[in-house]
Protein backbone atom coordinates (compact mmCIF):
# COMPACT_ATOMS: atom_id res chain seq x y z
CA UNK A 1 0.00 0.00 0.00
CA UNK A 2 2.40 2.28 0.93
CA UNK A 3 4.58 1.73 -1.78
CA UNK A 4 1.66 2.57 -4.08
CA UNK A 5 1.38 5.82 -3.03
CA UNK A 6 5.23 6.43 -2.54
CA UNK A 7 5.17 5.44 -6.55
CA UNK A 8 2.31 7.44 -7.42
CA UNK A 9 3.56 10.53 -5.59
CA UNK A 10 6.70 10.54 -7.76
CA UNK A 11 5.36 9.53 -11.21
CA UNK A 12 3.06 12.53 -10.35
CA UNK A 13 5.81 15.03 -9.67
CA UNK A 14 6.84 14.28 -13.20
CA UNK A 15 3.61 14.74 -14.63
CA UNK A 16 2.82 17.56 -12.49
CA UNK A 17 5.43 19.43 -13.96
CA UNK A 18 4.81 18.52 -17.25
CA UNK A 19 1.58 19.39 -17.22
CA UNK A 20 2.27 22.64 -16.11
CA UNK A 21 4.26 23.54 -18.99
CA UNK A 22 1.40 22.47 -21.09
CA UNK A 23 -1.37 24.36 -19.11
CA UNK A 24 0.85 27.55 -19.16
CA UNK A 25 1.05 27.57 -22.64
CA UNK A 26 -2.77 27.05 -23.02
CA UNK A 27 -3.60 29.77 -20.21
CA UNK A 28 -1.25 32.74 -21.88
CA UNK A 29 -1.82 32.35 -25.74
CA UNK A 30 -4.90 29.63 -25.77
CA UNK A 31 -2.77 27.56 -27.74
CA UNK A 32 -2.64 23.76 -27.01
CA UNK A 33 0.96 22.73 -28.03
CA UNK A 34 0.60 19.31 -29.65
CA UNK A 35 4.56 19.64 -29.72
CA UNK A 36 5.43 19.12 -25.51
CA UNK A 37 5.65 15.59 -25.68
CA UNK A 38 8.52 15.92 -28.49
CA UNK A 39 9.81 18.67 -26.06
CA UNK A 40 10.07 16.95 -23.61
CA UNK A 41 12.10 13.92 -25.74
CA UNK A 42 14.47 17.11 -26.94
CA UNK A 43 15.04 17.83 -23.08
CA UNK A 44 15.83 14.20 -22.55
CA UNK A 45 18.59 13.68 -25.00
CA UNK A 46 20.31 16.95 -24.37
CA UNK A 47 20.77 15.02 -20.72
CA UNK A 48 21.55 12.43 -22.61
CA UNK A 49 24.67 13.62 -24.81
CA UNK A 50 26.04 16.07 -21.89
CA UNK A 51 25.45 13.67 -19.34
CA UNK A 52 25.79 9.89 -20.84
CA UNK A 53 28.39 10.93 -24.04
CA UNK A 54 29.90 13.68 -22.65
CA UNK A 55 30.21 12.56 -18.78
CA UNK A 56 29.53 16.14 -17.72
CA UNK A 57 27.82 16.90 -14.46
CA UNK A 58 24.57 15.85 -13.94
CA UNK A 59 22.92 19.67 -12.98
CA UNK A 60 24.90 20.92 -15.62
CA UNK A 61 22.89 18.45 -18.29
CA UNK A 62 19.48 19.48 -16.50
CA UNK A 63 20.25 23.30 -17.00
CA UNK A 64 21.52 22.88 -20.55
CA UNK A 65 17.72 20.77 -21.27
CA UNK A 66 16.26 24.02 -19.54
CA UNK A 67 17.92 26.46 -21.66
CA UNK A 68 17.51 24.35 -24.84
CA UNK A 69 14.10 23.94 -24.37
CA UNK A 70 13.92 27.57 -23.56
CA UNK A 71 15.29 28.75 -26.96
CA UNK A 72 13.40 26.80 -28.85
CA UNK A 73 9.91 27.70 -27.16
CA UNK A 74 11.12 31.44 -27.55
CA UNK A 75 11.81 30.42 -31.17
CA UNK A 76 7.89 28.59 -31.67
CA UNK A 77 6.41 31.50 -30.27
CA UNK A 78 8.39 34.21 -32.20
CA UNK A 79 8.52 33.11 -35.50
CA UNK A 80 6.01 30.74 -35.69
CA UNK A 81 3.49 30.95 -33.51
CA UNK A 82 3.06 34.65 -33.38
CA UNK A 83 2.37 35.53 -37.02
CA UNK A 84 -0.21 32.64 -37.40
CA UNK A 85 -2.41 33.84 -34.29
CA UNK A 86 -1.92 37.67 -35.74
CA UNK A 87 -3.18 36.55 -39.45
CA UNK A 88 -5.90 33.51 -38.43
CA UNK A 89 -8.60 34.20 -36.09
CA UNK A 90 -9.29 30.64 -35.79
CA UNK A 91 -7.76 27.99 -33.24
CA UNK A 92 -7.44 25.49 -35.96
CA UNK A 93 -4.94 26.89 -37.16
CA UNK A 94 -2.70 27.00 -34.12
CA UNK A 95 -3.64 23.73 -33.31
CA UNK A 96 -2.10 22.50 -36.82
CA UNK A 97 1.25 24.42 -36.55
CA UNK A 98 1.86 22.74 -33.30
CA UNK A 99 0.93 19.47 -34.96
CA UNK A 100 3.26 20.52 -37.25
CA UNK A 101 5.74 21.14 -35.29
CA UNK A 102 5.69 18.11 -33.13
CA UNK A 103 6.33 15.90 -36.26
CA UNK A 104 9.04 18.64 -37.48
CA UNK A 105 10.59 17.61 -34.06
CA UNK A 106 9.98 14.13 -33.96
CA UNK A 107 11.95 14.10 -38.03
CA UNK A 108 15.34 16.23 -36.22
CA UNK A 109 14.80 14.19 -32.99
CA UNK A 110 15.27 11.09 -35.07
CA UNK A 111 18.02 12.41 -37.46
CA UNK A 112 20.27 13.60 -34.75
CA UNK A 113 19.58 10.87 -32.31
CA UNK A 114 18.65 7.48 -34.02
CA UNK A 115 16.03 5.30 -33.37
CA UNK A 116 17.26 3.73 -30.18
CA UNK A 117 16.45 3.45 -26.42
CA UNK A 118 19.44 5.67 -25.07
CA UNK A 119 19.65 5.35 -20.78
CA UNK A 120 22.50 7.63 -19.06
CA UNK A 121 24.43 6.34 -16.01
CA UNK A 122 22.17 6.34 -12.77
CA UNK A 123 22.89 9.49 -10.47
CA UNK A 124 23.28 8.29 -7.28
CA UNK A 125 23.01 4.25 -6.72
CA UNK A 126 21.61 2.24 -3.90
CA UNK A 127 18.09 1.54 -2.87
CA UNK A 128 15.99 2.79 0.05
CA UNK A 129 14.37 -0.04 2.06
CA UNK A 130 12.48 -0.26 4.68
CA UNK A 131 9.51 -2.67 5.98
CA UNK A 132 6.72 -1.25 3.43
CA UNK A 133 9.03 1.02 0.85
CA UNK A 134 11.54 0.36 -1.60
CA UNK A 135 12.78 2.94 -3.57
CA UNK A 136 16.13 3.65 -5.39
CA UNK A 137 17.76 6.89 -4.35
CA UNK A 138 17.83 7.77 -7.78
CA UNK A 139 13.90 8.22 -7.99
CA UNK A 140 13.99 9.90 -4.61
CA UNK A 141 16.25 12.33 -5.77
CA UNK A 142 14.56 13.16 -9.03
CA UNK A 143 10.83 13.08 -7.30
CA UNK A 144 12.46 15.34 -4.93
CA UNK A 145 13.76 17.57 -7.31
CA UNK A 146 10.68 17.81 -8.90
CA UNK A 147 8.23 18.41 -6.40
CA UNK A 148 10.71 21.53 -5.48
CA UNK A 149 10.70 22.67 -8.92
CA UNK A 150 6.25 22.35 -8.46
CA UNK A 151 7.03 24.38 -5.47
CA UNK A 152 9.22 27.46 -7.36
CA UNK A 153 7.30 27.95 -10.24
CA UNK A 154 3.86 28.28 -7.83
CA UNK A 155 5.64 30.81 -5.90
CA UNK A 156 7.02 32.40 -8.77
CA UNK A 157 3.92 32.69 -10.27
CA UNK A 158 2.05 33.74 -7.54
CA UNK A 159 4.95 36.60 -5.78
CA UNK A 160 6.79 37.85 -9.03
CA UNK A 161 5.80 40.66 -10.76
CA UNK A 162 6.53 38.31 -13.92
CA UNK A 163 3.95 35.48 -12.66
CA UNK A 164 1.89 38.50 -11.58
CA UNK A 165 1.59 40.12 -15.37
CA UNK A 166 1.79 36.15 -16.58
CA UNK A 167 -1.75 35.26 -14.52
CA UNK A 168 -3.01 38.91 -15.39
CA UNK A 169 -2.68 38.21 -19.01
CA UNK A 170 -4.53 34.86 -18.56
CA UNK A 171 -7.59 36.59 -16.78
CA UNK A 172 -8.37 38.91 -18.90
CA UNK A 173 -6.11 39.79 -22.22
CA UNK A 174 -7.63 43.52 -22.83
CA UNK A 175 -6.99 44.86 -19.07
CA UNK A 176 -3.74 43.07 -18.85
CA UNK A 177 -2.49 45.35 -21.37
CA UNK A 178 -4.07 48.26 -20.27
CA UNK A 179 -1.92 48.01 -17.25
CA UNK A 180 1.06 48.49 -19.73
CA UNK A 181 1.73 44.01 -20.28
CA UNK A 182 3.15 44.12 -23.52
CA UNK A 183 1.46 40.65 -24.60
CA UNK A 184 4.06 39.81 -27.75
CA UNK A 185 6.78 39.83 -24.94
CA UNK A 186 5.14 37.82 -22.12
CA UNK A 187 3.46 35.34 -24.72
CA UNK A 188 6.95 34.74 -25.63
CA UNK A 189 8.25 34.21 -21.80
CA UNK A 190 5.43 32.05 -21.42
CA UNK A 191 5.84 29.68 -23.61
CA UNK A 192 9.78 29.56 -23.68
CA UNK A 193 8.98 28.41 -19.41
CA UNK A 194 6.58 25.93 -20.43
CA UNK A 195 9.10 24.43 -22.73
CA UNK A 196 11.51 24.25 -20.54
CA UNK A 197 9.16 22.80 -18.09
CA UNK A 198 9.01 19.96 -20.39
CA UNK A 199 12.83 19.79 -21.36
CA UNK A 200 13.75 20.13 -17.51
CA UNK A 201 11.11 16.77 -16.65
CA UNK A 202 12.79 15.25 -20.08
CA UNK A 203 16.18 15.51 -18.63
CA UNK A 204 15.42 14.32 -15.44
CA UNK A 205 13.58 11.13 -16.39
CA UNK A 206 16.28 9.81 -18.84
CA UNK A 207 18.33 8.80 -15.61
CA UNK A 208 15.31 6.58 -14.77
CA UNK A 209 13.68 5.62 -17.81
CA UNK A 210 15.99 6.23 -20.55
CA UNK A 211 14.81 8.42 -23.98
CA UNK A 212 13.65 7.13 -27.01
CA UNK A 213 12.67 9.18 -30.31
CA UNK A 214 9.03 7.80 -30.55
CA UNK A 215 7.91 8.66 -26.91
CA UNK A 216 6.96 11.82 -27.71
CA UNK A 217 3.59 11.53 -28.97
CA UNK A 218 2.39 9.09 -25.63
CA UNK A 219 3.34 12.07 -23.57
CA UNK A 220 1.99 14.75 -25.48
CA UNK A 221 -1.36 12.90 -24.78
CA UNK A 222 -0.68 11.86 -21.27
CA UNK A 223 0.09 15.97 -20.80
CA UNK A 224 -3.22 16.52 -22.11
CA UNK A 225 -5.07 14.11 -19.82
CA UNK A 226 -3.65 15.49 -16.46
CA UNK A 227 -5.02 19.39 -18.38
CA UNK A 228 -8.07 17.85 -18.98
CA UNK A 229 -8.92 16.28 -15.61
CA UNK A 230 -7.23 19.27 -13.64
CA UNK A 231 -8.98 21.61 -15.83
CA UNK A 232 -7.33 23.17 -18.67
CA UNK A 233 -5.64 26.87 -18.01
CA UNK A 234 -5.42 26.59 -14.17
CA UNK A 235 -2.06 26.06 -12.80
CA UNK A 236 -3.54 24.28 -9.88
CA UNK A 237 -5.20 22.06 -11.93
CA UNK A 238 -2.57 21.12 -14.19
CA UNK A 239 -0.63 19.85 -10.60
CA UNK A 240 -3.56 17.96 -9.25
CA UNK A 241 -4.19 16.38 -12.65
CA UNK A 242 -0.57 15.09 -12.80
CA UNK A 243 -0.69 13.51 -9.33
CA UNK A 244 -3.89 12.15 -10.18
CA UNK A 245 -3.19 10.92 -13.13
CA UNK A 246 0.61 9.39 -11.50
CA UNK A 247 -1.39 7.49 -8.67
CA UNK A 248 -4.38 5.84 -11.18
CA UNK A 249 -1.23 4.75 -13.09
CA UNK A 250 0.31 3.30 -9.82
CA UNK A 251 -2.31 1.86 -8.60
CA UNK A 252 -3.53 0.40 -11.62
CA UNK A 253 -0.02 -1.68 -11.94
CA UNK A 254 -0.15 -3.03 -8.67
CA UNK A 255 -4.40 -3.64 -8.87
CA UNK A 256 -4.77 -4.53 -12.27
CA UNK A 257 -1.51 -6.64 -12.67
CA UNK A 258 -3.17 -9.78 -12.85
CA UNK A 259 -5.30 -8.98 -16.09
CA UNK A 260 -2.17 -8.01 -17.96
CA UNK A 261 -1.57 -4.17 -19.63
CA UNK A 262 -4.89 -2.98 -19.31
CA UNK A 263 -4.38 0.37 -17.03
CA UNK A 264 -4.38 2.88 -18.71
CA UNK A 265 -7.58 1.25 -21.48
CA UNK A 266 -9.34 2.16 -17.54
CA UNK A 267 -7.91 5.07 -16.98
CA UNK A 268 -9.39 6.33 -20.62
CA UNK A 269 -12.54 5.05 -19.66
CA UNK A 270 -12.91 6.74 -16.47
CA UNK A 271 -11.54 9.94 -17.89
CA UNK A 272 -14.35 9.70 -20.54
CA UNK A 273 -16.97 9.35 -17.77
CA UNK A 274 -15.60 11.79 -15.77
CA UNK A 275 -15.46 14.22 -18.63
CA UNK A 276 -18.68 13.85 -19.37
CA UNK A 277 -19.90 15.04 -16.07
CA UNK A 278 -17.29 17.62 -16.09
CA UNK A 279 -16.27 18.68 -19.18
CA UNK A 280 -14.14 21.80 -17.42
CA UNK A 281 -11.91 19.38 -15.41
CA UNK A 282 -12.08 19.64 -11.86
CA UNK A 283 -11.29 23.16 -11.68
CA UNK A 284 -11.57 24.39 -15.28
CA UNK A 285 -13.02 27.91 -15.26
CA UNK A 286 -15.49 28.71 -18.34
CA UNK A 287 -13.28 31.68 -19.66
CA UNK A 288 -10.82 29.37 -20.57
CA UNK B 1 -4.64 75.15 -18.78
CA UNK B 2 -2.32 73.63 -21.27
CA UNK B 3 -3.77 71.59 -23.78
CA UNK B 4 -3.08 67.53 -22.77
CA UNK B 5 -4.78 65.70 -25.29
CA UNK B 6 -6.18 66.71 -29.01
CA UNK B 7 -8.10 64.26 -31.30
CA UNK B 8 -8.16 65.77 -34.96
CA UNK B 9 -10.37 64.62 -37.02
CA UNK B 10 -10.09 60.20 -36.41
CA UNK B 11 -11.29 58.09 -38.23
CA UNK B 12 -11.86 54.80 -37.39
CA UNK B 13 -13.30 51.40 -38.71
CA UNK B 14 -13.87 47.23 -37.72
CA UNK B 15 -13.41 46.11 -40.92
CA UNK B 16 -15.36 47.99 -42.89
CA UNK B 17 -17.61 49.61 -40.61
CA UNK B 18 -16.72 52.98 -39.38
CA UNK B 19 -17.38 53.45 -36.07
CA UNK B 20 -15.55 57.27 -36.30
CA UNK B 21 -15.84 59.40 -39.17
CA UNK B 22 -13.94 62.46 -38.17
CA UNK B 23 -13.89 63.43 -34.16
CA UNK B 24 -12.07 65.86 -32.99
CA UNK B 25 -12.19 66.73 -29.23
CA UNK B 26 -9.87 68.13 -26.34
CA UNK B 27 -8.85 67.84 -23.04
CA UNK B 28 -7.05 70.46 -21.19
CA UNK B 29 -4.89 70.17 -18.20
CA UNK B 30 -6.79 69.80 -14.77
CA UNK B 31 -10.31 69.45 -16.81
CA UNK B 32 -13.00 67.13 -16.67
CA UNK B 33 -14.48 66.32 -19.93
CA UNK B 34 -17.73 63.91 -20.69
CA UNK B 35 -18.51 62.33 -23.42
CA UNK B 36 -22.06 61.84 -23.78
CA UNK B 37 -24.11 59.88 -26.65
CA UNK B 38 -26.51 56.69 -27.35
CA UNK B 39 -24.88 53.19 -26.89
CA UNK B 40 -23.21 52.27 -30.10
CA UNK B 41 -22.79 56.46 -31.44
CA UNK B 42 -18.81 55.79 -31.15
CA UNK B 43 -17.76 56.99 -27.54
CA UNK B 44 -16.07 53.79 -26.91
CA UNK B 45 -13.81 53.64 -30.17
CA UNK B 46 -12.79 57.09 -28.77
CA UNK B 47 -11.46 55.75 -25.85
CA UNK B 48 -9.92 52.20 -27.59
CA UNK B 49 -8.32 54.93 -30.05
CA UNK B 50 -6.88 56.81 -27.48
CA UNK B 51 -5.38 53.82 -25.95
CA UNK B 52 -4.08 52.24 -28.63
CA UNK B 53 -6.33 49.40 -28.16
CA UNK B 54 -7.54 49.68 -31.87
CA UNK B 55 -5.62 51.89 -34.69
CA UNK B 56 -7.15 54.52 -36.56
CA UNK B 57 -7.63 55.09 -40.14
CA UNK B 58 -6.65 58.85 -40.49
CA UNK B 59 -6.70 61.69 -38.29
CA UNK B 60 -4.16 62.30 -35.55
CA UNK B 61 -4.50 61.54 -31.77
CA UNK B 62 -1.99 63.90 -29.79
CA UNK B 63 -0.77 64.04 -26.43
CA UNK B 64 1.08 66.30 -24.17
CA UNK B 65 2.35 67.25 -27.68
CA UNK B 66 3.43 64.09 -29.33
CA UNK B 67 1.61 61.91 -31.35
CA UNK B 68 0.48 58.65 -30.39
CA UNK B 69 -1.59 57.41 -32.93
CA UNK B 70 1.02 54.67 -33.57
CA UNK B 71 1.84 53.71 -30.21
CA UNK B 72 0.82 50.67 -28.67
CA UNK B 73 -1.53 49.79 -25.42
CA UNK B 74 1.68 49.61 -23.27
CA UNK B 75 3.28 52.52 -23.87
CA UNK B 76 0.74 54.55 -23.88
CA UNK B 77 0.20 53.62 -20.04
CA UNK B 78 3.68 54.47 -19.62
CA UNK B 79 2.71 58.03 -21.16
CA UNK B 80 0.46 58.52 -18.28
CA UNK B 81 -2.71 58.05 -19.60
CA UNK B 82 -4.70 55.09 -17.68
CA UNK B 83 -8.16 53.53 -18.60
CA UNK B 84 -11.01 52.12 -16.82
CA UNK B 85 -12.15 49.84 -19.11
CA UNK B 86 -16.21 49.19 -19.27
CA UNK B 87 -17.79 46.52 -18.00
CA UNK B 88 -15.09 46.25 -15.18
CA UNK B 89 -12.31 43.71 -16.16
CA UNK B 90 -10.75 43.34 -12.54
CA UNK B 91 -8.60 40.14 -13.22
CA UNK B 92 -11.48 37.95 -11.38
CA UNK B 93 -8.95 34.97 -9.53
CA UNK B 94 -6.59 37.67 -8.18
CA UNK B 95 -7.15 39.19 -5.08
CA UNK B 96 -7.54 43.07 -4.41
CA UNK B 97 -4.18 43.33 -3.65
CA UNK B 98 -2.88 41.71 -6.80
CA UNK B 99 -4.89 43.73 -8.94
CA UNK B 100 -4.00 46.87 -7.37
CA UNK B 101 -0.10 45.79 -7.98
CA UNK B 102 -0.85 44.94 -11.47
CA UNK B 103 -2.07 48.65 -12.15
CA UNK B 104 1.37 50.25 -11.28
CA UNK B 105 2.80 47.44 -13.67
CA UNK B 106 4.95 49.92 -15.55
CA UNK B 107 6.44 51.42 -12.29
CA UNK B 108 9.06 50.01 -10.71
CA UNK B 109 9.94 52.54 -7.60
CA UNK B 110 9.21 50.18 -4.99
CA UNK B 111 8.31 52.82 -1.71
CA UNK B 112 6.44 55.28 -3.70
CA UNK B 113 4.41 52.31 -5.61
CA UNK B 114 3.47 51.76 -1.65
CA UNK B 115 2.57 55.43 -1.06
CA UNK B 116 -0.11 55.05 -3.66
CA UNK B 117 -1.23 52.12 -2.63
CA UNK B 118 -2.26 53.61 0.76
CA UNK B 119 -3.40 56.72 -1.19
CA UNK B 120 -6.31 54.26 -3.08
CA UNK B 121 -7.06 52.26 -0.14
CA UNK B 122 -8.00 55.54 1.48
CA UNK B 123 -10.04 57.15 -1.32
CA UNK B 124 -11.49 53.21 -1.49
CA UNK B 125 -11.52 52.69 2.34
CA UNK B 126 -14.01 49.36 1.23
CA UNK B 127 -10.73 47.88 -0.75
CA UNK B 128 -8.85 47.74 2.39
CA UNK B 129 -11.96 45.72 3.64
CA UNK B 130 -11.68 43.33 1.01
CA UNK B 131 -7.72 43.04 0.44
CA UNK B 132 -7.23 39.95 0.21
CA UNK B 133 -10.39 38.58 -1.13
CA UNK B 134 -10.31 37.42 -4.47
CA UNK B 135 -11.63 40.10 -7.03
CA UNK B 136 -14.01 38.11 -8.79
CA UNK B 137 -16.18 37.35 -5.93
CA UNK B 138 -16.78 41.77 -5.18
CA UNK B 139 -20.06 42.96 -6.15
CA UNK B 140 -20.33 45.04 -9.23
CA UNK B 141 -19.71 48.38 -7.07
CA UNK B 142 -17.00 47.52 -4.93
CA UNK B 143 -15.36 45.95 -8.72
CA UNK B 144 -15.75 49.40 -9.83
CA UNK B 145 -13.94 51.23 -7.21
CA UNK B 146 -11.05 48.60 -7.88
CA UNK B 147 -10.76 49.13 -11.68
CA UNK B 148 -10.64 52.71 -10.90
CA UNK B 149 -8.18 52.19 -7.65
CA UNK B 150 -6.44 49.86 -10.03
CA UNK B 151 -5.89 52.65 -12.74
CA UNK B 152 -4.84 55.46 -10.53
CA UNK B 153 -2.00 52.90 -9.45
CA UNK B 154 -0.15 53.83 -12.54
CA UNK B 155 -0.05 57.77 -11.55
CA UNK B 156 -1.63 59.04 -14.55
CA UNK B 157 -1.86 62.74 -15.97
CA UNK B 158 -4.93 61.28 -17.70
CA UNK B 159 -7.97 59.05 -16.64
CA UNK B 160 -10.01 57.48 -19.35
CA UNK B 161 -13.28 56.04 -17.89
CA UNK B 162 -15.85 53.81 -19.75
CA UNK B 163 -19.18 53.57 -18.59
CA UNK B 164 -18.66 53.67 -14.75
CA UNK B 165 -21.65 54.22 -13.71
CA UNK B 166 -23.33 50.92 -16.06
CA UNK B 167 -24.81 48.17 -13.80
CA UNK B 168 -23.73 49.30 -10.57
CA UNK B 169 -26.71 49.83 -7.91
CA UNK B 170 -27.78 53.40 -8.25
CA UNK B 171 -26.99 54.66 -4.58
CA UNK B 172 -23.16 53.35 -5.45
CA UNK B 173 -23.34 55.99 -8.59
CA UNK B 174 -23.29 58.97 -6.33
CA UNK B 175 -20.07 57.85 -4.28
CA UNK B 176 -18.45 56.55 -7.37
CA UNK B 177 -19.60 60.09 -8.97
CA UNK B 178 -18.14 61.64 -5.91
CA UNK B 179 -15.06 59.88 -6.33
CA UNK B 180 -14.56 60.89 -9.85
CA UNK B 181 -15.10 64.32 -8.77
CA UNK B 182 -12.14 64.11 -5.83
CA UNK B 183 -9.81 62.36 -8.48
CA UNK B 184 -9.73 65.45 -10.47
CA UNK B 185 -9.75 67.98 -7.78
CA UNK B 186 -7.61 66.69 -5.57
CA UNK B 187 -4.86 64.47 -7.45
CA UNK B 188 -5.08 66.94 -10.26
CA UNK B 189 -5.63 64.18 -12.83
CA UNK B 190 -7.55 65.40 -15.87
CA UNK B 191 -10.38 62.66 -16.79
CA UNK B 192 -11.97 61.91 -19.89
CA UNK B 193 -15.65 60.64 -18.77
CA UNK B 194 -17.61 58.38 -20.98
CA UNK B 195 -20.98 57.97 -19.82
CA UNK B 196 -24.88 56.78 -20.85
CA UNK B 197 -25.74 58.62 -17.73
CA UNK B 198 -25.94 61.98 -19.14
CA UNK B 199 -26.73 63.75 -16.11
CA UNK B 200 -24.35 62.85 -13.97
CA UNK B 201 -21.58 63.20 -17.07
CA UNK B 202 -22.91 66.90 -16.85
CA UNK B 203 -22.99 67.69 -13.90
CA UNK B 204 -19.54 66.36 -12.36
CA UNK B 205 -17.80 67.47 -15.88
CA UNK B 206 -16.91 70.77 -17.08
CA UNK B 207 -17.21 70.75 -20.84
CA UNK B 208 -18.88 67.92 -22.88
CA UNK B 209 -19.48 66.29 -26.19
CA UNK B 210 -22.46 64.74 -27.31
CA UNK B 211 -21.45 61.97 -29.75
CA UNK B 212 -24.13 60.70 -32.53
CA UNK B 213 -23.14 57.98 -35.17
CA UNK B 214 -19.39 58.46 -34.95
CA UNK B 215 -19.37 62.61 -35.07
CA UNK B 216 -19.42 65.47 -32.76
CA UNK B 217 -23.02 66.88 -33.02
CA UNK B 218 -22.75 68.70 -29.85
CA UNK B 219 -19.93 70.09 -27.39
CA UNK B 220 -19.76 72.99 -24.61
CA UNK B 221 -20.01 73.74 -21.77
CA UNK B 222 -21.64 71.37 -19.23
CA UNK B 223 -23.75 73.42 -17.21
CA UNK B 224 -25.43 74.94 -20.38
CA UNK B 225 -25.39 71.88 -22.28
CA UNK B 226 -27.67 70.12 -19.08
CA UNK B 227 -30.29 73.21 -19.80
CA UNK B 228 -30.00 72.64 -23.39
CA UNK B 229 -33.41 71.63 -24.76
CA UNK B 230 -31.89 69.55 -27.76
CA UNK B 231 -29.47 67.46 -25.13
CA UNK B 232 -32.72 67.92 -22.70
CA UNK B 233 -34.96 65.43 -25.81
CA UNK B 234 -31.86 63.11 -26.52
CA UNK B 235 -29.92 62.37 -23.74
CA UNK B 236 -31.52 63.50 -20.74
CA UNK B 237 -34.96 61.69 -21.52
CA UNK B 238 -37.01 64.88 -21.25
CA UNK B 239 -37.48 65.17 -17.86
CA UNK B 240 -35.60 67.90 -15.85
Amino acid sequence: MEQVVVNGLYLGAQYALIALGLTLIFALMNVLNFAHGQMYVLGGFVTYTIYGQMKLPFVLALVCSGLTLAVVGAFCEKFLFRPVIRRSKRDESTMLLAAAIAFLLDAVILLLFGEKQRGVPKIINGVFLSDTIVMPYDRIVVGVVAIVMIATFVLYMQYSKTGRAMRALAQDRVAAQLMGVNVERYSMIGFALGAMLAGVVGGLLVTITGISSGIGGPISIKAFMMVMIGGAGVVGGAIAGGFILGMMESVGLTVLREFGDITYLVIFVCLMVFLSIRPNGLMGKPWG
Amino acid sequence: MGNLLSLKDVQLYYDHVYALKGVSIDVNEGETVALIGANGAGKSSILRAITGLKGIRSGSIRYDGQSIDKAGPDVIVRMGISMVPEGRRVFPLMSVRDNLLMGAFTRTDKAEIRQSLEMVLARFPRLKERYTQAAGTMSGGEQQMLVIGRALMARPRLLLLDEPSLGIAPKLVQDIARSIVAINREDKVSVLLVEQNSRMALRISQRAYAIATGKVALSGNSAELLEDSRVKDLYLGGEV
